[in-house]
């Protein structure tokens, strides 16, 4: 039998890794790629959803600038990050060190957070509005204090604000894992060497576990931040297809969906809007990264 | 050194597939299509597909039968049907125009036929001679309601025709101080009861869940648009004098808290819940009453919409033929076969719809009341869609609907004067309109 030449050998292991890329490689370019080149392409046609459109430069930017309603969603878009990520930030770091100590029973309460991970969130959002709605639970509960009733529904503010906490409900259990992972690697003599040194446990939460897990709660800020600016289940179960009362709690996301969407979808425009959103939200991730960055220095 | 042949073919693949699924993404223009290969006017046959809207549920055996006894009586021809859930039909339909791939009859209401037609996808009926031949088969209201402006010329077979009663609770009239025997018929009347309701109540009961939706400017008696559907007419002083009388009654508690912000779903909730006294529905809600809410459904009352026009709404359902069909002939007497006289009075019949053939709402099913509550309805609305009308433009996208419904929502609010808001509507819905 005849041995391979040295060269042919050499051919081989540099196609080998890209033949067995291929395949997954083939699924990204067609599902991921291809997709966000076309957005990019459409973005700068008149599309409709059944006519491919002609080429008219940067008019959909610059309809943009002139159409309130993006105005509208630009501001919610950003509200919810503003207001959502400092919540899913420190909120399930805070759960995750009361379930982090090996107590009995404390699978239950880790399980527990976790649920409304795992539910849908169609399901959650509907039980919400029951919740929420003028004759709801919470309302009958405020009437038996003596107040309300609230329309948490009804007002386009409060509306928004009730989507926001649904949204941080929901995703506590998620980064409490992640926390936990960087929990347990936080070594115990720290904590112990503050403790003998006379900390106290705020003390030894600000000096010895918040240091320890930064750059978890970086990557949790840079996650939720950009999930947060691409919200758009919760605010459409609970505000329904309008966006909330005058369409005032219409977020980024919705907007593409209401103009993208149907037999009349403004294909272009909405592939414009995307564009933005995927900007807006790549700065959003740099910025965060560069902020991890920047306390490393 | 070049791949060996066997190597260089394995290498090849892959990029070839990743190359053929880019290039199978691409979207077609819908519009280009010739029309395909058979003649509308030859010997039906060859396979089509048939494509109903969320009726596959309830009207599996009938759909069956009636593929079965048309496959009998054109024995080259064999019917796939198909059937869609309700929600995002008008994506799946947009996603198949576009692909190149509507089946070859497809259940659609004017507002869906009316892209779909723009886009040059769905048959004129009244220029195929083929299928032009069958419109004395219905009646001349149900083709005008599938007849398209600007497009010259009607592009679905009618099919099953609703009007949708008004649905109304007695006890809550009666606690009113109301004539639960007498509801409102005119919007005044409407607008009088909802203002007894909400002061009697001390506001705990509303009388409507929703916001004015284009169907009550059009039974109001506004002119929603100009004669070539080109332009918004609903901000006359007639829709402002409409709007104005809402936003008194939404500042008085006739209308629901969250009316601005409910679904049909959720205001069918309310009604249910009997937190608002009045609600439109159709026959289908009847049975959800007894199951779910059996005091409301002792204390129901049924009434048409409120209406100063004298002509009621209309819902309209027809079947439409694809211009890419490779059958057309065969699709042609499917979809007419589907909605002759026989078939829509059978499936008339089997649900509170009505169809839309000469005559046969002369039939003692529709004007005869059996004394069963189904038969009220079902004569009463029949009774009504006599002169009826669809309302909703044709040309009226669902974005122009949510620009109207937002606007509605800023005059209820008093953040804009209702003339204010009207007009902001029909500027922005002609925009709208001028771009597709």
């Amino acid at each position: 039998m005849r041995r391979p030449s040295a060269s042919r050998v050499r051919t081989h292991h540099a196609v080998s890794p890209w033949l067995f890329l291929l395949p997954g490689l083939a699924v990204v370019a067609t599902f991921s790629l291809y997709p966000f080149l076309t957005t990019v392409h459409k973005a700068f046609t008149d599309a409709r959803t059944l006519t491919p459109g002609t080429w008219v430069g940067t008019a959909n930017f610059r309809a943009m600038l002139d159409d309130e309603q993006f105005w509208t969603a630009l501001r919610n878009s950003a509200l919810y990050v503003a207001l959502v990520v400092p919540f899913t930030v420190l909120l399930p770091l805070l759960l995750a060190l009361l379930v982090h100590k090996q107590l009995p029973g404390v699978a239950f309460f880790r399980s527990a957070f976790y649920t409304p991970v795992v539910a849908s969130v169609v399901v959650v959002a509907l039980i919400w509005g029951w919740m929420l709605d003028d004759r709801g639970l919470v309302n009958a509960l405020l009437h038996t204090l003596g107040a309300g009733p609230v329309g948490f529904l009804g007002n386009a503010w409060l509306l928004l604000l009730s989507a926001m906490a649904l949204t941080v409900w929901k995703g506590l259990g998620y980064y409490m894992v992640i926390y936990l992972a960087a929990l347990a690697n936080v070594p115990r003599e720290l904590h112990e060497a503050a403790a003998v040194d006379g900390a106290g446990a705020l003390r030894r939460f600000v000096s010895v576990t918040v240091p320890a897990v930064r750059s978890t709660m970086v990557l949790v800020g840079a996650l939720s931040s950009v999930a947060a600016f691409k919200v758009f289940s919760e605010v459409y179960l609970l505000a329904g297809p309008t966006g909330g009362p005058a369409g005032q709690d219409t977020t980024l996301v919705m907007l593409v969906q209401r103009t993208g969407t149907g037999l009349n979808g403004r294909v272009g425009y909405a592939s414009a809007l995307s564009l933005v959103i995927f900007v807006i939200a790549l700065l959003l991730m740099l910025l965060v990264l560069r902020a991890d960055r920047k306390e490393d220095l | 050194m070049p791949l060996s042949r066997p190597r260089r073919a394995t290498a090849t693949v892959p990029l070839l597939v990743a190359a053929l699924a880019l290039t199978a993404c691409g979207s077609g223009d819908a519009g280009s299509g010739d029309g395909g290969g058979s003649s509308a006017d030859g010997k039906p046959e060859g396979d089509i597909t048939f494509q109903t809207w969320n009726l596959r549920a309830n009207f599996k055996d009938y759909f069956e039968g009636l593929v079965k006894d048309f496959e009998k009586q054109y024995p080259g021809v064999k019917v796939t049907w198909r059937d869609q859930p309700a929600e995002h039909y008008a994506d799946k339909l947009s996603a198949d125009a576009a692909g190149g791939t509507l089946p070859d009859v497809v259940n659609v209401s004017p507002d869906l036929s009316h892209p779909l037609a723009k886009a040059g996808v769905l048959m004129n009926l009244d220029k195929e001679k083929a299928a032009a031949r069958f419109k004395g088969d219905y009646t001349p209201e149900a083709w005008q309601g599938n007849t398209l402006p600007g497009l010259g010329g009607s592009y679905s077979f009618p099919w099953y025709l609703n009007t949708g009663p008004l649905f109304y609770n007695k006890a809550l009239f009666r606690e009113a101080g109301l004539d639960p025997e007498k509801p409102p018929k005119s919007y005044d009347e409407l607008f009088a009861a909802a203002d007894r309701m909400a002061r009697q109540s001390g506001g705990r009961t509303a009388t409507l869940a929703g916001t004015p939706a284009i169907e009550d400017f059009g039974r109001y008696g506004v002119r929603l648009m100009n004669d070539d559907a080109t332009k918004f007419t609903y901000n006359e002083p007639k829709g402002v004098e409409l709007l104005t009388k809402y936003k008194e009654l939404y500042d008085h508690g006739g209308l629901d808290p969250q009316a601005l912000t409910n679904t049909p779903e959720k205001s069918g909730q309310k009604f249910l819940e009997q937190k608002v006294a009045m609600n439109p529905g159709s026959a289908h809600d009847l049975d959800t009453f007894k199951k779910n809410a059996p005091t409301l459904y002792r204390n129901l009352g049924i009434t048409e919409a409120p209406n100063n026009t004298g002509r009621p709404n209309m819902y309209v359902m027809g079947l439409a033929v694809s211009r890419q069909s490779r059958h057309k002939a065969a699709a042609i007497a499917f979809a007419h076969f589907v909605t002759d006289r026989k078939n829509q009075e059978t499936f008339g019949h089997k649900v509170a719809v009505f169809p839309s053939t000469k005559g046969s709402l002369d039939d003692p099913y529709w004007t005869k009341d059996d004394g069963t509550d189904e038969g009220r309805v079902r004569v009463a609305s029949a009774k009504m869609l006599k002169g009826a009308v669809n309302y909703t433009p044709v040309v009226m996208s669902e974005e122009m609907k949510t620009v109207l419904r937002n606007e509605v929502a800023k005059a209820l609010q008093g953040k804009k004067t209702p003339r204010q808001a009207l007009d902001d509507a029909a500027a922005q819905s002609d925009k709208l309109l001028r771009q597709s």
